[in-house]
């Protein structure tokens, strides 16, 4: 498979991801209202799994924006700067984010290993370590993706 | 010293903000001898507060209905009820734009999905051209302070988990608290209209016309009542507000309007979500942040620095709004709440200031932020919309900037405005 097209797939799988999770938020939290309502019941594990999807969103959402140029920062500079400097600016911009995210995913790989020692549980009988996988998948992604932009190798597209 | 000048220079140069805020988290943490995976352990805070299961909610109910004829069956129900005053085009778009962001949030969207009817549509019925822009682009950002716009949910959640005393208050509080203020600013939104156009020619209200469009809309219709009811109410709770709206928006634009074919939905989900990531990121790595600030006593220093220098409360309010103003020509309103609310916050219960008039001056006041010249960001999304030079929408939305200005102020020397409502 070329790297095009594996950078397709795995394009396609991050927002088939995000659309299946939101998926999953509706109708778990949709459900939960029903349950209350006409049985005065719920699912136990329904509060806990809606937490971490959110943590899911949050994180994809992320990914997705980084691959797309949609962080929120200050777009101020790029609008007065000479023209001939935007190529400075763009590897300066994304190799400092490269490396920060880096930093992240380390730290969320050692913070997974500990929970993993420890063998805390998220809900019902999944270990903690598994939902909170989605932290060092998401930074390291985040960081390749910002690393491979600095080096310009992949002008006007996305990765 | 040299850090926050390093940071700022990294924000100006435009790298993502979540990656400058983390940058200081793990600089502060660092310097105070402590394991930097407190970072991570922070962020993963963000799966412990159930109320930001609305943030996705909303704005994927809010990017569904702005991407389906919606926003045209609203133009044509205020229209058919107001555009028979003179000025009502204006008030139409007025109070369109009021609703539509109240539910997106974020006011970019607005102007997007509205600006293609309302600018059209005004410039035919005569409307100034100046006017007609001014009014779009001011307007786009109205509506912030009505349930359950995401700034006033994320405003809750940020003074909630600050912990720095003041009066406590709940979400209910601030969405009962945004409804005067924002009424304030549409009134006199539409007063102005009103003067403007005074002598433009009628049209007639036609029965008609006004039964055509309750029945278009009769999908919709119910929303505000089934969100604003179930909120104001307590019967929801907002999360639970969020899917239910959500749902009923998914339902009726997806199968039963059938206005958003099925494989447009990834597409939708994935814009939404870029907006929700990007704002959960900056909020997973503040709560780091903050905890570094507070830390190191940086509010008592701020505190300390300026009540050597304020010392009444009028005159600090007045500081307040002046940098604020600043401060939301060039950060957007969910960065400046993440970053700004827990600095100042604590600075204005110094001052006896209530947390809930607090939020509502802070984002009243960042609304404005959005046109403020030189790079408010509505004035640039409108520039790019309308195809009109940057320099004319400055001109256009003179007037405007500062009859909500006028509000702004209201808002702020006027506390009861804000807090009568919840009794506080």
């Amino acid at each position: 498979m070329s790297s095009t097209r594996l950078q397709h797939a795995l394009q396609r799988f991050e927002d088939g991801l995000l659309a299946f999770i939101l998926l999953l938020m509706l109708s778990f939290a949709s459900a939960q209202i029903v349950m209350r309502n006409l049985f005065s019941s719920g699912i136990v594990w329904s509060d806990p799994l809606l937490k971490i999807l959110v943590l899911w969103t949050a994180m994809l959402g992320a990914m997705v924006a980084t691959r797309q140029h949609h962080h929120i920062n200050i777009d101020l500079l790029s609008k007065f700067l000479p023209h001939r400097f935007h190529a400075l600016q763009q590897t300066l911009v994304h190799g400092l984010s490269g490396i920060i995210c880096a930093v992240l995913a380390w730290q969320s790989l050692r913070f997974i290993a500990l929970e993993w020692e420890e063998g805390t549980l998220a809900f019902a009988a999944i270990p903690a370590w598994i939902p909170e996988l989605i932290l060092p998948i998401g930074f390291i992604s985040m960081s390749l993706r910002f690393l491979l932009y600095s080096l310009n190798l992949q002008r006007d597209r996305t990765i | 010293m040299i850090l926050t000048l390093v940071l700022i220079f990294m924000a100006l140069l435009g790298v993502p903000l979540f990656v400058v805020i983390v940058t200081g988290a793990l600089v502060g943490f660092y310097q105070a001898d402590i394991d930097l995976m407190a970072v991570i352990i922070e962020f993963y805070r963000l799966a412990e507060m159930p109320v930001l299961l609305a943030i996705p909610l909303f704005s994927f109910a809010g990017y569904l209905l702005s991407e389906s004829q919606a926003p045209r069956r609203l133009v044509a129900f205020t229209e058919a009820f107001l555009g028979w005053a003179p000025g009502g085009l204006a008030m139409v778009s007025i109070l369109a734009c009021a609703l539509l962001t109240a539910l997106t949030g974020a006011s970019g969207v607005t102007i997007v999905a509205l600006g293609a009817l309302l600018y059209p549509a005004m410039a035919q019925a005569g409307y100034k051209e100046n006017f007609n822009l001014g009014l779009i682009t001011s307007a786009g950002s109205l509506g912030l302070l009505f349930a359950p716009a995401l700034p006033l949910i994320l405003y809750a959640v940020i003074a909630q988990q600050l912990n720095v005393g003041g009066r406590p208050f709940t979400l209910d509080d601030m969405f009962l608290a945004g409804v005067l203020p924002g009424l304030l600013m549409i009134g006199m939104l539409a007063i102005w209209s009103y003067w403007k156009n005074r002598h433009q020619a009628r049209t007639r209200f036609s029965w008609d016309k006004a039964k055509a469009a309750v029945w278009q809309a009769k999908w919709e219709l119910p929303l505000p009542f089934v969100i604003l009811g179930g909120i104001y109410s307590g019967y929801f709770a907002i999360s639970e507000a969020a899917a239910v709206t959500a749902l009923y928006v998914l339902l009726v634009e997806v199968f039963i309007l059938r206005e958003i074919p099925l494989g447009k939905l990834p597409e939708i989900t994935r814009e939404s979500m870029i907006l929700v990531g990007g704002i959960l990121i900056i909020l997973g790595v503040s709560l780091a942040s903050t905890n570094v600030l507070i830390d190191g006593g940086v509010p008592d220093q701020i505190f300390a620095f300026i009540s050597a220098h304020v010392t009444d409360k009028l005159t600090f309010l007045t500081l307040l709004i002046v940098f604020l103003l600043l401060l939301g020509a060039i950060l957007d309103i969910f960065s400046a709440l993440v970053l700004m609310v827990p600095l100042l916050l604590p600075i204005a219960i110094g001052y006896g200031i209530d947390p809930v008039h607090f939020g509502i001056i802070f984002l009243a006041t960042m609304q404005l932020g959005y046109f403020t010249p030189p790079v408010g960001m509505n004035l640039f999304i409108a520039s790019y919309r309308f195809n009109k030079p940057v320099m004319q929408l400055y001109q256009a939305t003179v007037p405007f900037f500062f009859i909500l200005l006028l509000s702004v102020l209201i808002i702020t020397y006027w506390p009861a405005l804000s807090l009568g409502l919840s009794g506080r």
